[in-house]
């Protein structure tokens, strides 16, 4: 009786932890496909992809593929289920793991695990993490080039493992009803940032000295972190010094443009330190009325605050001349292909980046989902897109925008702290940002990062700094 | 011939047939048991201890499969670091005073629970026991929105105008508030049990002895409650030395580094920069310093047993 009990123990145990670990397995449920002709038309103008064949030679297949998002926010999930339509013979199994847990879960799982996926959502800020367990893509450069802005600066040796189906940058959002109750027009919309100022100052409202409204509010994620780089390029300093690989953040630009944010916090005193932690949730609660952000909070503002009624216009700069570059820009990269898998599955994830990349459908719903500018040549002018105002912000500033590449996160958390230090723990700018240029330089140690911004077509402009 | 047969015919006793039964033995349901809790053992403390020890000597990260032998410089790295030191101190900070109003709040609603002056007792225990059972990242959350500045209720209450989790002199005070709040409800509870366990004819013999309610709890009361406040308080401490999930939601770290922990910081550098060999170099240094805390703990906490007795 024992033994029956113990070895019945002993299954339930090992069943159980099958099921927490999720044992699966690779066969397809897929149907034979033969039929080759699907009647459609090829796809494309230099990149193209002609669906009139059989992909695996019609055997059933099934391909992983893992996202951090869901069909709401990965356009790749829409297109996998196209594919699957034309191809019935390919079945896609999407998982989708958190993205606090995909940048460990996702490089240790593509290291020869057959459970791991052949195609997967890509970051370019986790490149050093994904390339070794990259394939590149077998299109031919001088066609993506010739579809795609900004190919070029995510060759090595020749080749391409992703590149971006969109880019995004950012702007400044406002919200209208504050706009019109301070008796602000369209005219009114600065370009400077001294006009900026004066209008944030009509935004903002107290109520006996306590701040009731923020004209222009920075506090929380994503605000400062995000707005340093651009905030130093429109002065003509770059992110690095000339061999790419150390930071420049302790720079003149740095500590003046500290200084400015400061000054319209304590001078112009149209936002406080005090006003909350949350600049995004303040926006949407329609008690800040000016907030810097990317092309993400517009989904945000629609899901979570439906009710604001809120304007973009492009980030102001200190002049009126163009600046050395208006911002930095980021791309939503396409999918990596797992070079560990095999070659059938390779073929068949080959196909489908063809197929993704030659048509409009992935890039159209990528502006839509994810609120970035089309980086795919033939929808740079597309009326349709260009009446989104995100776009419409972006459009002429394009030629004036950098990606300094893949940085390492610490250019972001260091600059945080730093802007910490100086607005809620009062300390001197210079040293606060020598503290953070020093995080940096310890935290980039033994990184082989070197930036981009070389590739950048006015890049001899830049200032000495 | 057989064995059982040669051992007769040499006037031995036959050794006894090997029965079913010891099978059953060996694949006994405590055997079963004892076999699943070494391995357990082994797989998730033993070998990630040793794991970390080995990994604090390399340069490591294993999402890149590096992992190159540095002897000891990653330890020097981290005890030359301003932002360790002064994670520590924080970290030190932070334990001090959540240990101090954990064990005081926690007996002093023991002492009125246990008291006469308190009546539905059963409900009073499971409410204050309530926040012990609530998941930390929850009640994180809560506090935050609590200490929100422009719609928490902190403020509306109490009628300040902090900006708790935004502000170096507040920031730290209101992370030990919101652990105190979670935490008090386990030390209220051991010290009931510990309190109702405590012998009746000593506290008789000093009432007739005449001492009064403040001496009796003095000199009877805390020093018998000894054991329960040393458990309390090494549990804490192993608790708060590693707390980090509080300062992940709640500040980040923030405002600057003002409530880093060495906990947080290991966090941040291995989950954040992947810089795995640094924060296992860290974390073989919190192993060590909650280590001698804690036998320093014990050690005085014995001696004063002993004169007591």
């Amino acid at each position: 009786m024992n033994v029956k009990r113990s070895l019945a123990a002993l299954t339930a145990a090992v069943a159980v932890l099958a099921g927490a670990t999720g044992c699966s397995s690779n066969t397809s449920s897929g149907v034979i496909d033969t039929k080759a002709d699907k009647g459609l038309a090829v796809l494309g103008d230099h990149v193209t992809y002609d669906p009139n064949h059989l992909v695996n030679d019609g055997q059933p297949i099934e391909l992983g593929y893992w996202s951090w998002g869901d069909a709401s926010t990965d356009p790749v999930i829409t297109m996998l289920h196209k594919y699957e339509k034309i191809h019935p013979n390919v079945t896609f199994k999407i998982s989708q793991v958190a993205w606090s847990d995909y940048w460990v879960k996702t490089p240790l799982s593509l290291k020869g695990n057959k459970n791991a996926p052949v195609l997967f959502n890509v970051h370019n800020s986790q490149d050093a993490l994904l390339r070794p367990h990259m394939a590149a893509y077998d299109i031919d450069l001088k066609d993506l080039e010739a579809d795609y802005t900004n190919v070029e600066t995510h060759v090595v040796d020749g080749k391409v493992d992703y590149i971006d189906s969109v880019i995004n940058t950012g702007n400044i959002y406002y919200n209208k009803t504050l706009w019109k109750q301070a008796g602000l027009t369209d005219d009114d919309i600065p370009t400077t940032w001294d006009e900026f100022a004066e209008v944030a100052r009509k935004l903002t409202k107290f109520d006996g000295g306590k701040m009731v409204q923020a004209g222009f509010n920075m506090n929380g994620d994503g605000r400062y972190d995000g707005l340093w780089q651009g905030l130093n390029y429109q002065r003509g300093t770059l992110m690095f010094d000339k061999s790419g690989t150390k930071a420049n953040y302790d720079s003149k630009a740095t500590r003046e443009n500290l200084r400015f944010l400061l000054d319209l916090y304590e001078k112009d005193k149209v936002g406080s330190v005090k006003f909350g932690d949350n600049s995004e949730q303040s926006f949407g609660n329609g008690q800040t009325a000016m907030i810097y952000a990317w092309g993400a909070l517009q989904g945000t503002l629609e899901t979570k605050y439906p009710d604001i009624d809120y304007g973009v216009f492009p980030t102001p700069t200190f002049t009126k001349a163009v600046p050395f570059a208006y911002d930095r820009y980021n791309g939503e990269s396409t999918p990596g292909i797992n070079v560990h898998q095999s070659d059938e599955q390779q073929a068949v994830a080959q196909d489908f980046i063809r197929f993704m990349l030659a048509g409009d459908d992935y890039v159209r719903t990528a502006v839509k989902l994810q609120n970035s500018f089309p980086g795919k040549k033939s929808l740079q002018n597309d009326p349709e897109i260009l009446a989104n105002p995100v776009m419409a912000a972006i459009k002429p500033r394009l030629d004036r925008l950098i990606w300094p590449g893949p940085t390492p996160s610490t250019l972001e958390s260091s600059p945080k702290i730093a802007f910490q230090n100086v607005f809620q723990n009062h300390q001197n700018i210079a040293k606060a940002v020598a503290a953070a240029q020093a995080q940096i330089e310890t935290d980039m140690k033994g990184s082989d990062f070197t930036s981009l911004e070389r590739m950048y077509r006015h890049y001899d402009e830049a200032k000495q700094d | 011939m057989s064995a059982h047969n040669a051992a007769a015919e040499r006037g031995g006793t036959a050794p006894k047939p090997r029965t079913r039964l010891a099978l059953g033995d060996i694949l006994s349901m405590r055997n079963v048991a004892v076999t699943v809790l070494i391995v357990y053992f082994a797989v998730f403390m033993a070998y990630p201890i040793f794991k970390a020890f080995a990994g604090s000597l390399h340069d490591w990260n294993p999402l890149t499969d590096t992992y190159d032998w540095v002897g000891l410089a990653n330890f020097r790295q981290v005890l030359t670091d301003a932002l360790f030191w002064k994670s520590i101190w924080n970290t030190a900070v932070f334990s001090f005073f959540s240990i101090l109003f954990r064990v005081v709040i926690g007996l002093a609603l023991a002492m009125l629970l246990t008291s006469r002056l308190v009546r539905a007792k059963d409900s009073l225990r499971g409410l204050f026991y309530m926040p012990t059972i609530t998941p930390l990242v929850a009640v994180s959350f809560v506090w935050m929105w609590m200490f929100d500045p422009q719609f928490g209720m902190i403020d509306k209450i109490t009628g300040l105008d902090i900006s708790w989790l935004n502000d170096s002199k507040w920031a730290m005070p209101a992370i030990i508030i919101m652990t105190v709040w979670k935490d008090f409800g386990y030390a209220t509870v051991l010290y009931m049990g510990g309190i109702m366990s405590l012998p009746r004819d000593v506290y008789e013999a000093v009432s007739l002895d005449g001492a009064n309610k403040w001496q009796t709890f003095r000199s009877i009361t805390l020093p018998l409650l000894r054991p329960t406040t040393l458990l309390i308080v090494i549990t804490s401490l192993i608790s708060y030395l590693q707390a980090y999930v509080q300062i992940l939601v709640m500040t980040g770290g923030g405002p600057g580094t003002d409530t880093y922990t060495i906990s947080y910081l290991i966090y941040d550098q291995a989950f954040q920069k992947y810089n795995f060999g640094v924060a296992s170099a860290m974390s073989v240094i919190l192993f060590a310093l909650t280590g001698v805390l804690t036998l320093l703990m014990f050690k005085a906490s014995g001696d004063n047993l002993e004169e007591t007795r």
